[in-house]
């Protein structure tokens, strides 16, 4: 695709795709990499990124991050992403990947 | 007739009632009336609580007060037979009451204030009361004296009053225990009002995590939340599962912080397939935790144990005999570790050694251990020997036959002659390209000659608390130096120190103006680091040349001026124009810096303002913007 459109979609290994705006995806330099047009990735064509290590739940809550990081960007004091437990390790395993 | 009368009646028949009342005979009549009361309340509230034990006519108030009197002994009687069942009844009935209270929320309190009100507007205490009223008094009991007894307000137990004795909602006393509670419930209410005006606290926080690296301006990034929760349900946290090894290192320092890595912890951080075990508190650690850890862990290459006071002779055993691999040692405060030990270690797994890291060890680790060390360590390129209180000038001249040696830390505490120093250098300089000479108090100017001549690789050197060198010897080093440019210059602390001469020596002595200008000079296109702090006789004017704008250090990240007391804020405002890739400053105790609006990205540490945080950063004001109105305001 010649233009680049503004929202991109992110898929879990659990099939649930995540449609996210591309600004917000693109916080995590794995993700951009991915995406931009330059390297010519298939992701990059299809605007669409696979995630075979992520499922649904940690996919969700990265999601939220990128929102929450890109709206707080420049504010002081933010208070933290709020996420359940269980979820912790698994999330860090994928923010470690996704360079976030 | 009157009811005080009716009681003057009865308490002395005999007596003429004269409409003048002494005070004794009021207060008499009072507490007579107070026990009355304190009777009828005792029916009224059994009576309350179980309606079907006690005589069954007409509600309390009504009641003669005779009438009530024998009535309530009745009850008593009753009561001692199932006293047990019916507290337990009580209690009961009052958690439920007290829960349908806290779910009926405002409306129900709201209505029983209304009746609460009805009631004292009932009552009258004066003295002249009309007949009708007399059997719908309720009676305002006088305070009970310390040792009555009296009913708990929320509980309906009876209990003994004292001085501590806290007041219920209601006016009433309530027992110890309820008490407790009470005090408790207000003061989570009290937290939960309380507006975040713990400021400080909060901003110790941000300090803190400032320093840990954790960025402050914006959200912190996702790995670092995550991280902290996990350290924050350290006791929940089973297995790590498979954490890549640098996250595994960057949890363990935050379990460290938190000195949270306990024997119950330590196992997380162990798999047989990592090749480095770091642990910066070790403190709480045994012996079979140094066993289990060798023993899981055999091929590890890198051992980091800061805090390690229970390594004892065994665990020290144990490692020679599982782990082959070691090539990175860090032991810090193994002081139960005895001398043949140490020779032992290096005897046997000296041959691959190449990073070695000994910190305050006072009880062992004499000059022989060095010269063993060194006899055995042919690889060696890392030393860093610091607050090691038995070794001397001897292990200077050990050190100084070391072949491979790139990198040398050195903070002894006793004497060493100049000449072992320069020794040193000369025999080692060419390869070092670290250098780090602490507390070196007497170290003078030909030891810095001797860097000059012999080093020319260094990229770190370090030679802080001195008192000896000269200004001039600094300059003579950074001048014509074949060296290139150093990354990091720590010259803390290095001035002369006389309390009858605050000013200073005429010549002056540590790194001072020509100094500092030759030292920028000579490292200005790559220095990252910058450590000039204590170096108090360095003018305003060398600073205000340095510093000017004009000059650019494109690399300099950290700069430390504290108690440079001559630094002002054009200066500050020169380093943020100066610095582009500035990340933080460093400045306790600079008086005449103030004023200062820190761009963005930049964190300013230790500039003194009553009001503000300590630690000011930019909101997202840009550099040029920042000087400009900087300038404006010192203008």
């Amino acid at each position: 695709m010649a233009a680049t459109s503004d929202y991109v979609t992110l898929v879990s290994s659990d099939d649930y795709h995540f449609v996210v705006q591309r600004s917000s995806a693109c916080i995590s330099p794995a993700v951009k990499r991915m995406l931009d047009p330059m390297n010519g990735f298939l992701e990059a064509k299809t605007n669409t990124v696979r995630f075979d290590t992520i499922n649904a739940m940690v996919l969700e809550k990265v999601c939220e991050y990128f929102y929450y990081s890109e709206k707080n960007e420049s504010a002081r004091d933010v208070a933290d992403l709020d996420f359940p437990t269980e979820l912790c390790l698994e999330l860090l395993m994928a923010a470690d990947y996704l360079d976030i | 007739m009157n009811f005080i009368k009716r009681l003057l009646l009865d308490c002395n028949p005999s007596r003429n009632i004269t409409s003048s009342y002494t005070n004794t005979q009021i207060d008499h009549v009072r507490t007579q009336r107070s026990q009355y009361a304190q009777i009828a309340e005792d029916y009224r509230r059994r009576r309350a609580a179980d309606p079907g034990e006690g005589p069954s006519t007409a509600a309390a108030p009504t009641q003669d007060q005779d009438e009530a009197l024998a009535a309530a002994a009745q009850a008593e009687e009753d009561e001692k037979k199932t006293k047990k069942r019916k507290r337990k009844e009580e209690d009961a009935i009052d958690e439920i009451k007290k829960a349908k209270k806290a779910k009926g929320g405002k409306a129900a309190e709201k209505k029983e204030k209304a009746i609460a009100k009805k009631k004292a507007k009932k009552t009258n205490p004066d003295l002249d009361d009309s007949d009708d009223e007399d059997y719908d008094i309720d009676y305002k009991k006088a305070k009970p004296a310390p040792g009555q007894f009296e009913h708990c307000e929320s509980c309906n137990k009876r209990f003994t009053v004292t001085p501590y004795s806290k007041e219920g909602p209601d006016g009433g006393l309530v027992c110890t225990p309820c008490g407790k509670e009470m005090t408790k419930d207000l003061k989570k209410e009290q937290k939960a009002l309380q507006p975040k005006a713990a400021a400080g606290k909060r901003r110790r926080k941000v300090e803190s995590e400032k320093l840990d690296g954790v960025s402050t301006g914006g959200a912190k990034s996702l790995v670092q939340l995550c991280l902290q929760r996990v350290a924050q349900h350290h006791d929940d946290v089973e297995e790590l599962g498979d954490l890549p090894p640098k996250l595994l290192e960057r949890l363990s320092e935050i379990f460290s912080k938190k000195r949270v890595m306990k024997p119950k912890t330590l196992p997380l951080f162990l798999r047989p397939d990592l090749d480095s075990v770091v642990v910066h508190d070790a403190a709480y650690l045994e012996e079979e935790d140094y066993l289990q850890m060798f023993s899981v862990v055999p091929n590890m290459k890198k051992l980091v144990l800061s805090n390690t006071c229970q390594l004892k002779d065994k665990s020290m055993d144990y490692m020679l005999e599982r782990c082959h691999e070691l090539r990175h040692i860090a032991l810090y405060a193994a002081n139960l570790v005895s001398e043949e030990m140490w020779h032992r270690l290096f005897q046997e797994a000296g041959a691959k050694l190449e990073v070695i890291k000994l910190k305050w060890l006072d009880a062992a680790f004499e000059d022989e251990a060095v010269h063993d060390m060194v006899q055995c360590c042919p690889n060696l390129e890392r030393l860093k020997l610091k607050l090691c209180r038995r070794i001397g000038q001897d292990s200077i001249d050990s050190i100084a036959e070391l072949p491979a040696l790139k990198h040398l830390t050195l903070h002894i505490g006793r004497e060493v002659s100049n000449d072992a120093l320069i020794n040193l250098i000369e025999k080692r300089g060419s390869l070092l390209e670290t250098l780090s000479l602490e507390k070196f108090l007497d170290a003078d100017d030909a030891v810095v000659e001797a860097i000059h001549d012999n080093c020319n690789r260094l990229s770190k050197l370090r030679l802080s608390e001195n008192d000896t060198i000269t200004d001039a010897g600094f300059t003579a080093l950074f001048t014509n130096w074949p060296n290139p440019p150093l990354t990091f210059a720590d010259f803390n602390s290095t001035r002369d120190v006389d309390n009858n001469n605050p000013t200073g020596p005429e010549e002056a002595v540590g790194l001072a103006s020509s100094g500092f200008a030759a030292l920028m000079a000579h490292s200005g296109p790559s220095l990252k680091h910058l450590d000039i702090a204590s170096c108090r006789f360095i003018e305003l004017s060398a600073f205000c040349d340095v510093f000017n704008g004009a000059q650019s250090y494109p690399a300099l990240e950290y700069i430390n001026i504290s108690f440079c007391n001559k630094v002002d804020t054009s200066v500050v405002a020169g380093i943020f124009k100066s610095c582009p890739k500035l990340k933080s400053l460093v400045a306790f105790g600079c008086f005449d810096v103030d004023n200062v609006v820190v761009p963005r990205s930049i964190a300013l540490v230790g500039v003194p303002r009553a009001q503000d945080a300590i630690e000011q950063f930019g909101i997202g004001v840009d550099v040029d913007e920042a000087v400009g109105r900087m300038v404006e305001v010192g203008a």
